[in-house]
């Protein structure tokens, strides 16, 4: 089995019980962490299927066992362990470290991206910050934010609530891009309910799935209302497609899946998307909900000021959707027409098993069983909508703990590469962390952040592979979705050349890529090759690398000679890149190998 | 497998296109000239491919392929002109209006008239901006179109549709599932493509099976089967991994070799990195065979040799269109997959590929237009025209045109209505098939009436094929037009029934569409 430590039920539970000392700091420090992870106390619910003592409470191990496991749940929380982090959690415990993280102040995408615009302003005044800037800032803080853990929690929430800067509306507006990552890290962490609202009256949203400017339908002229976003309100951002069990699994008629919604619900939620537009000084005037501005006055912050509903251009008519019905409206009433939908869509059962299983997808597995998805949506529902609540329980879960020959899930290629990175502590030369865009499949990641396809994001969470042994045991494996013969041979080039001369965009100023790391623990090891590859492993695969994988880096690694460096020190610099290439080859080895491309 | 008089024919159509592009400069030429004579692959004479478009979003087929008789424009030109910006194209022969906005109707005047050789007792016509592809309806009778197609379980009539009992495919108007239906004809979740599963049943006539199925795009489920699994191939050609000419990376020939080792194995039994393995085995053995069987992209059969420096294929004239938002030229991500197709094709007699049927897929996004639908939806037409007019003209000098079809495909048709500047998800829509073994210039199925909405709510009474919004209620299947191009590509009718077990629903004499010869 790879070497791991197969941290089963059994192994878990006794661990716990030995460690009282450790149990005890965590029931103190964690304690609505485990209140969450043991399913909002047995309301019936399966709550995981984990029962330490039978008698309803379930018990997580407060503590790591090892620093491989402190690493492994690094993995799934933040975008790669370091040992300084791997120090805090072996010092504290999970749960704690989850709160402390959850105590960390939020910090601010946008005012990063307007440092940025004001920077280059200054140097050159018509021009300005764009997409670049939003990915300098998302990679500076995943590489190194102290809020590592928020901003995982904003990259995988990006990932189910879906714009994307490939829209050239999103695209062109990439200060509210950032805010739109801001307010991810914000109501993401807060209720559900807040959240759905937020997404709902995004600007940047409203561009995206074009209920921005939607007007009611005309029954003169047979103009119908938009129904983009009523269609995928329900389909990806809150209940799904089909009736769910509480654990995740599909509600059927015996035979069929039931249906969550049909085209009546979708034409009813439609009519409360309508009438929403810009916020605006004058509003409600024609001029705002059109164009944004009237008379002059506009509001500098209305790509990210949460739409204004315009009662004018708002359907007055009765709506039904998903068993409620708001009663035809004397005057059109956005507001109470949205509250209502909202309400009734954060109140469906199957928000808490749909979006929990993708937060466990995104985080830990791709594979979760319905007792874990249970207990994740079980927290939530006790939490009454907490989205804290929610992340808790998908990282405290015993499963997330868990090794097995189907665990985890393929990492995706973004989270590869900051891994990579943060294992070995890369520095950026002009504090931007100039990553840029790396959608090339065939010379980068194939993957750039905040640029998924379409709305249905890189990846759909059901995604099972053709003709793969995953397949076979109708595993889903959402990453392979972005994963084919140009992206394998792209990564092993890019890594390659990231390797060798640094990460990122070019900068004159230093003539070199931005982002540097020096190498001198490991050229310091150059000569003791073993010693090189047991100190790769640590940094880049847990501590989990198998013996074969090791004798094959080691074989390779030592077939590099180095020279003898003379007494004069005359050959110092070809010792020099001999060392470095003999580093270069044992890290590019190990970040290749299909062992470092899966999550376990 | 070089077939003389083929290879003749590709020549001289090759120097042709030469000399072209090349005008009178003699020295060049003569150097492609002597360059093309050593690389001088060509199908084998019972090659055949088929080629899936698939166009990703929900094309507004209404807007591509437009009935104009008097019946269907008027309700047309009432049900999609609203304010703020109407999205009805204008009637044929409407001269363009330099001074209208961009891409709006007026600007780009009348729509394109086609003549069916059977007209169904109506007029036709194309997207102001498909004139190419009007010249090869009108007149090189290459390009045929089928009418009101979508994925159904059997014939179902509106009556029928209202019955919640009656089988229909799931999660009709879902983005996802109706691209995943299409495809593989099932919701979100299935596996297996009717491409692929008909490379499986054909593969055996393949030296290597991994070229049996080959996707320019990203994956495609219609690209697999039991045993055929895709093969990626980048725009530009295989990616080599890692080494360089001489096998090595970072200057040792032991690292690269590792590398080989490392990539397409794993040490340990976890699923996911044994799938991973597999797929790096892949990338590192394709690329390998088809790195001395692909002709460059700048051959003059699929290009345009730059005068100076490397290739780029974004400066290549012959994979630029008109843009309609622009006036200008513009690079054709489209037709640049085509190229690599048409390369891919090229090289299927090589020595490293041998292949007689393959399966090839590339696609474009961006058809869901929801709103801003004028311009959006102008240059995606403009860019699916030039790209079919240049894989069609590129096939010709290949001599290859009789062994490739290709057929467009989408998640789903859209609302016959407008929601002031866009429309909604939809079912059945209007597809292309193109070939020089199509029997193009007709319509395949009927065309459906276009009715009047509804005063009072969205249905469309007046037309028995139009369901809420004016969405198209499909008359005819995506199993009988794979039927219909497997039957060409060499199936037989139990192996047509066993990839599309639907086509049982529908009689005999209606399984083949007839529009393949």
């Amino acid at each position: 089995m790879l070497g791991i430590d197969v941290n089963n039920k059994d192994a878990a539970s006794a661990v716990g019980l030995r460690r009282t000392r450790a149990l005890r700091a965590g029931l103190v420090l964690g304690a609505s962490l485990l209140l969450a992870a043991c399913g909002g106390g047995g309301d019936g619910a399966d709550g995981g299927g984990e029962s330490l003592s039978g008698g309803g409470a379930q018990v997580v191990n407060e503590m790591p066992a090892s620093r491989e496991q402190a690493a492994r749940f690094l993995t799934q929380a933040t975008f790669g362990p370091t040992d300084a982090d791997i120090d805090r959690v072996m010092a504290i415990g999970y749960g704690a470290w989850i709160d402390e993280q959850l105590a960390k102040p939020a910090s601010s995408h946008r005012a990063s991206w307007e440092a940025a615009n004001a920077a280059i302003k200054a140097a050159n005044p018509s021009s300005s910050a764009g997409q670049d800037q939003v990915l300098d800032s998302f990679w500076k803080q995943a590489l190194s934010g102290e809020d590592q853990l928020r901003q995982r929690a904003v990259y995988a929430l990006s990932q189910i609530f879906v714009i994307s800067m490939m829209d050239d509306n999103v695209g062109g507006n990439p200060r509210a891009v950032a805010a739109w990552l801001d307010m991810l890290g914000d109501k993401g962490l807060g209720s559900y309910r807040d959240l759905l609202e937020s997404v709902s009256r995004h600007p940047l949203m409203g561009q995206y799935l074009s209920h921005l400017r939607n007007q009611k339908a005309d029954t003169r002229t047979g103009r119908v209302p938009d129904e983009n976003y009523a269609r995928e309100v329900m389909q990806l951002f809150s209940i799904g497609l089909v009736a769910l069990n509480a654990d995740g699994t599909v509600r059927s008629d015996g035979s069929q899946p039931l249906d969550s919604y049909g085209p009546a619900d979708i034409s009813g939620l439609a009519k409360v998307f309508t009438g929403w537009s810009w916020a605006c000084p004058e509003w409600p005037d024609n001029s705002c909900f059109f164009g944004g501005s009237a008379n002059g006055n506009s509001d500098p912050d209305r790509s990210f000021k949460s739409m204004l509903g315009y009662p004018q251009y708002h359907s007055p008519e009765e709506k039904k959707f998903l068993g409620a019905t708001i009663p035809a409206q004397s005057q059109s009433d956005p507001q109470a027409s949205l509250r209502v939908a909202l309400d009734t869509l954060a109140a469906h059962p199957n928000v808490g098993p749909f979006i929990g299983k993708q937060l466990i997808q995104r985080l830990v597995t791709s594979n979760p069983s319905p007792q874990y998805v249970a207990a994740v949506a079980s927290a939530f529902n006790g939490s009454g909508g907490d989205m804290k609540a929610m992340l808790r329980a998908v990282l405290m879960h015993p499963e997330a703990r868990r090794v097995s020959g189907s665990s985890g899930k393929v990492r995706e290629p973004v989270m590869r590469l900051s891994a990579y990175l943060r294992a070995f502590g890369y520095q950026s030369d002009s504090g931007n962390w100039r990553i840029g865009n790396t959608d090339s499949t065939s010379s980068a990641l194939g993957q750039t952040p905040l640029r998924s396809p379409s709305v249905f994001n890189f990846y759909r969470p059901g995604y099972v592979p053709p003709g793969t042994e995953a397949a076979v045991g109708a595993l889903a494996v959402p990453e392979m979705q972005i994963a084919h013969e140009t992206t394998a041979a792209g990564y092993v080039n890019y890594m390659r050349d990231n390797i060798a001369q640094g990460v990122g965009q070019w900068n004159s100023s230093t003539s070199r890529r931005d982002l540097q790391y020096g190498f001198a623990a490991e050229l310091a090891l150059a000569e003791q090759p073993a010693a090189l590859v047991e100190h790769i492993n640590a940094k880049l695969m847990l501590g989990a690398m198998p013996a074969e994988l090791k004798a094959e880096i080691l074989g390779a690694i030592e077939k590099m000679a180095i020279p003898t460096l003379r007494t004069d020190a005359a050959n110092q610099r070809q010792v020099n890149d001999a060392k470095r290439a003999r580093v270069n080859a044992a890290i590019f080895l190990a970040v290749i190998s299909p062992e470092y491309q899966v999550q376990k | 497998m070089t077939h003389p008089n083929a290879s003749r024919r590709l020549f001289l159509r090759h120097a042709a296109a030469m000399a072209s592009v090349l005008g009178p400069v003699a020295a060049p030429f003569a150097l492609n000239l002597s360059a093309m004579g050593s690389a001088a692959a060509q199908a084998a004479p019972d090659y055949k491919a088929l080629v899936c478009l698939f166009l990703f979003g929900g094309n507004d087929a209404l807007n591509m392929v437009l009935p104009t008789d008097a019946d269907s424009w008027t309700p047309y030109s009432a049900v999609r002109n609203q304010a703020p910006d109407s999205i009805a194209l204008l009637a044929p022969g409407t001269v363009p209006n330099p001074g209208a906005a961009a891409a709006s109707p007026a600007r780009l005047g009348g729509v394109l008239p086609i003549l069916p050789t059977n007209n169904q007792g109506r007029s036709f016509a194309l997207h102001p901006v498909m004139g190419t592809l009007q010249t090869m309806f009108n007149n090189d009778k290459r390009l045929a179109i089928l009418p009101n197609i979508g994925p159904l379980i059997m014939p179902t009539t509106k009556a029928q549709y209202a019955q919640s009992s009656y089988p229909k495919p799931a999660s009709l108007f879902s983005h996802n599932d109706q691209q995943n239906t299409w495809q593989a004809l099932g919701p979100e979740g299935a596996t297996r493509g009717w491409g692929g599963r008909m490379g499986d049943m054909l593969a055996s006539m393949n030296a290597r099976p991994v070229f049996t199925s080959v996707s320019a795009s990203g994956n495609a489920v219609w690209l697999a089967g039991d045993s055929v699994q895709q093969y990626q191939v980048g725009s530009n050609g295989a990616i080599r991994m890692g080494t360089d000419g001489s096998g090595r990376v970072f200057g040792s020939a032991d690292v690269g070799a590792a590398m080989q080792r490392i990539v397409s194995a794993t040490r340990g039994t976890h699923v996911f990195e044994r799938d991973m393995a597999a797929l790096g085995r892949r990338a590192i053995d394709a690329e390998v065979a088809l790195r001395t069987a692909l002709k460059p992209a700048s051959d003059g059969l699929f290009g345009t040799a730059p005068s100076s420096g490397n290739y780029n294929a974004n400066n290549d004239p012959k994979l630029q269109y008109d843009n309609p938002l622009t006036g200008g030229k513009s690079f054709n991500s489209l037709a640049q997959q085509l190229q690599i197709v048409a390369r891919m094709i090229d090289a299927s007699s090589a020595g490293g590929v041998q292949a007689r049927r393959q399966v090839f897929f590339v696609s474009m996004g961006g058809f869901d237009t929801h709103d801003n639908q004028n311009r959006n939806h102008a240059d995606l037409m403009a860019r699916l025209a030039h790209a079919l007019r240049y894989f069609d003209t590129t096939l010709g000098a290949m001599g290859a045109r009789n062994a490739v079809t290709t057929f467009t495909a989408s998640d789903f048709g859209r609302t016959f209505t407008s929601n002031g500047d866009g429309t909604d998800h939809g079912w059945g829509a209007h597809h292309f098939v193109m070939g020089g073994a199509v029997r193009g210039g007709d319509l395949y199925g009927n065309f459906p009436v276009l009715g009047a909405k509804n005063a009072n709510n969205n249905n469309f009474d007046s037309s028995p094929n139009q369901l809420g919004n004016g969405a198209l209620l499909p008359e005819t299947s995506v199993d009988q037009l794979g039927a219909t191009l497997g039957r060409w590509f060499g199936l037989s009718d139990g192996q047509l029934l066993d990839v599309f077990p639907n086509l049982a629903n529908h009689s005999a004499g209606r399984r083949n569409l007839g529009f393949m010869a």
